[in-house]
């Protein structure tokens, strides 16, 4: 059990470690951004082929790799959403969609189709009440929680998150203080692409690369920013946590429905939502009028 | 707030008259008996089965303004009903039919609720989630029934002249069924209903302000469209007698909106031009063009950006220049 828990956790961990890119496109530009998966997914094969170039040392091949994907991550911001801007949104989930596809059938032409392993960097685990714990996965768990505190400090102290914040509460008011607000969302998208790439490197130990890892993480993370709610960066951590271990459980008694549970729990809260506006309308509770 | 731009137009400039209707139909008649001469007639009522689904969510997407990525949840489930119907009830090709386009009927009732609370980006999503659980639940979960990625091998039988393994009579039952949906829909399009849902997509506040119930309207909408793409997915069972988790998988949605947005959105011809077009190039390119998701996904980004009105909708511009500017009727 205390295995599973680990697992949940790093698991809950990687998906922190992508949402909260497309959970802050999401609630500071509306933006449905599918071309995260693509970052995320070309980000892990690069890492894969770096990793021999540089003797195996992990963290020069992460550095190369984010190095390498940060540019793709502007050009996607800079040609693709920023064009689409303030158009309707269909469009942009489109076209986000369609570097997505681009993306994947890029790793089948270059990596090729068949799914490609990535040996635990550490390869050491400790013993911890009788059961084996790779020190590898709890690394990955402290790194997200150093990350969601890094980030609260960034978002509430530093001068870009505040604006970036102010931004997400009230766009127009920001500008009228004379703000490119874009410009501080662009950089805030960037940081975002960033995390994801080293979300999928740090993922990719635990389980396989293969050409639509984009498209399958992206599902679930759409759910953990559902859950946690769009733009809601505590919301997106905890959700993460929370989904990562409903994955973990699930996938121990029933493997293969572990992504799946994740959408019922989705439906679940939205119904929940839904539920209570539809009480609240009856009994006249908790209306604000 | 969406911005409007001058292509969601509510109204086309030519006033349709009720009266064009049986020509609008005999000239897609036409159109698919030339091309069941021109082409395998096996590839053209493959067109046929697509065309209805795109129909069916161009009226989501084109009319109501709503992007879903998981409609083709509804066209599976029909086609995994009728193909249960048909191995475990009875062979007979309508009845299963008719139960497939039932139950995906009823399904859309019951997800309706959830997904039609939400609106934008979380619409999209929920049903793309949607989606993806049905597709687990056919390829892994009931795989005790329906054979997981194996899939079922059904036979339809033969009720009366209706004989699915002759491809003239199942060519012209599939067409009679497209134009049957086509009927159905510029009948709904026309109707008070059909501008109540062009303005939601326009803007559903101001419908809302109007004394709309917009949710009724919205709920209708998805449960009409979704009902809509059951029925293709049966028809596809019941004649090619094969149904494996592929038919339902999320990745067939993009498909479906490639077809819709190179037809023109909003536009019944739009989609079923769009699905012509598509299955043509899935057809002949796909066989040539070996990065075909790569050219799949240029040709969408190249759709977004110059080319949102479609092959229709640039017809339509190319017919107004070329005759001079019709008095606009109100």
């Amino acid at each position: 059990m205390l295995e599973t828990i680990v697992y949940g956790l790093t698991i809950g961990a990687i998906l922190y470690f992508f949402s909260i890119g497309l959970s802050i496109t999401f609630g500071t530009m509306q933006i449905v951004n599918f071309a995260h998966g693509m970052v995320y997914a070309v980000g892990v094969y690069l890492f894969i082929t770096f990793l021999p170039w540089v003797a195996g040392i992990f963290p020069l091949a992460l550095a190369l790799a984010l190095v390498a994907m940060l540019p793709v991550a502007y050009a996607v911001e800079r040609f693709i959403i920023r064009r689409l801007y303030g158009e309707s949104l269909d469009y942009t989930i489109i076209a986000t969609y369609a570097v997505l596809l681009i993306g994947a059938d890029l790793i089948k032409w270059i990596w090729g189709a068949q799914p490609q392993p990535v040996s635990d960097p550490l390869g050491v685990s400790f013993r911890f009440f009788d059961v084996n714990l790779p020190v590898y996965r709890v690394i990955v768990f402290l790194s997200a929680i150093a990350l969601f505190l890094g980030l609260k400090a960034f978002f509430n102290r530093s001068i870009i998150g505040r604006i970036v914040i102010a931004g997400l509460e009230d766009r127009n008011g920001v500008r009228c203080l004379g703000l490119d607000v874009n410009r501080y969302f662009s950089i805030v998208f960037i940081i975002g692409s960033g995390l994801a790439v080293l979300g999928g490197v740090l993922y990719a130990p635990i389980a396989t690369a293969e050409p639509y890892m984009g498209f399958h993480i992206l599902l679930v993370a759409f759910a953990v920013v559902i859950v946690g709610g769009m733009g809601n960066l505590t919301g997106t951590f905890l959700s993460a946590l929370v989904l990562g271990m409903v994955i973990a459980i699930t996938g121990r008694f029933w493997s293969t429905a572990a992504d799946t549970m994740v959408f019922v729990v989705m439906a679940l809260v939205l119904l929940k939502n839904s539920l209570l506006a539809t009480w609240r309308k009856l009994t006249g509770l908790g209306s604000k009028i | 707030m969406e911005i409007s731009s001058p292509e969601r137009r509510i109204f086309p400039i030519v006033p349709f008259k009720k009266s064009w209707i049986l020509r609008e139909i005999l000239l897609i008649a036409g159109c698919f008996g030339l091309m069941a001469l021109l082409f395998r007639i096996h590839w053209v009522i493959d067109f046929t089965i697509f065309c209805i689904l795109v129909l069916s969510f161009d009226l989501l997407y084109g009319y109501m303004g709503r992007l879903s990525f998981g409609h083709v949840l509804y066209y599976g489930t029909g086609a995994y009903v009728a193909s249960l119907m048909l191995t475990h009830v009875s062979p007979n090709p309508l009845l299963a039919i008719a139960v497939g386009v039932l139950m995906g009927g009823l399904l859309a009732m019951v997800l309706g609720f959830i997904v039609i609370q939400t609106d934008g980006a979380p619409f999209t999503l929920i049903n793309l989630a949607f989606n993806q659980i049905g597709f687990w639940l056919v390829a892994y979960g009931l795989a005790r029934y329906t054979r997981g990625e194996d899939g079922l091998n059904t036979m339809a039988g033969t009720v009366g002249f209706l004989d699915f393994t002759k491809q003239p009579v199942a060519f012209s039952f599939l067409l009679g069924c497209l134009l049957l949906v086509f009927f159905l829909l510029r009948i709904f399009t026309l109707s008070p209903y059909g501008v109540a849902i062009r303005s939601i997509k326009e803007n559903d506040d101001r419908v809302r302000f109007l004394g709309y119930n917009i949710f009724y309207y919205k709920w209708l909408t998805f449960v009409f469209s979704s009902t809509l793409a059951a029925f293709p997915g049966t028809l596809f069972a019941v004649y090619y007698g094969f149904v494996a988790p592929t038919i339902i998988s999320p990745f067939g949605n993009i498909e479906v909106i490639f077809a819709v947005l190179i037809g023109g959105a909003g536009n019944l011809y739009g989609a079923i031009l769009g699905g012509v077009v598509f299955k043509l190039m899935s057809n002949y390119l796909a066989t040539s063009i070996t990065r075909w998701e790569m050219f799949l996904g240029a040709l969408l980004l190249i759709l977004v950006f110059g080319f949102r009105r479609g092959l229709t909708g640039y017809a339509h511009d190319l017919l107004l220049r070329l005759k001079p500017r019709p008095a606009v009727e109100a």
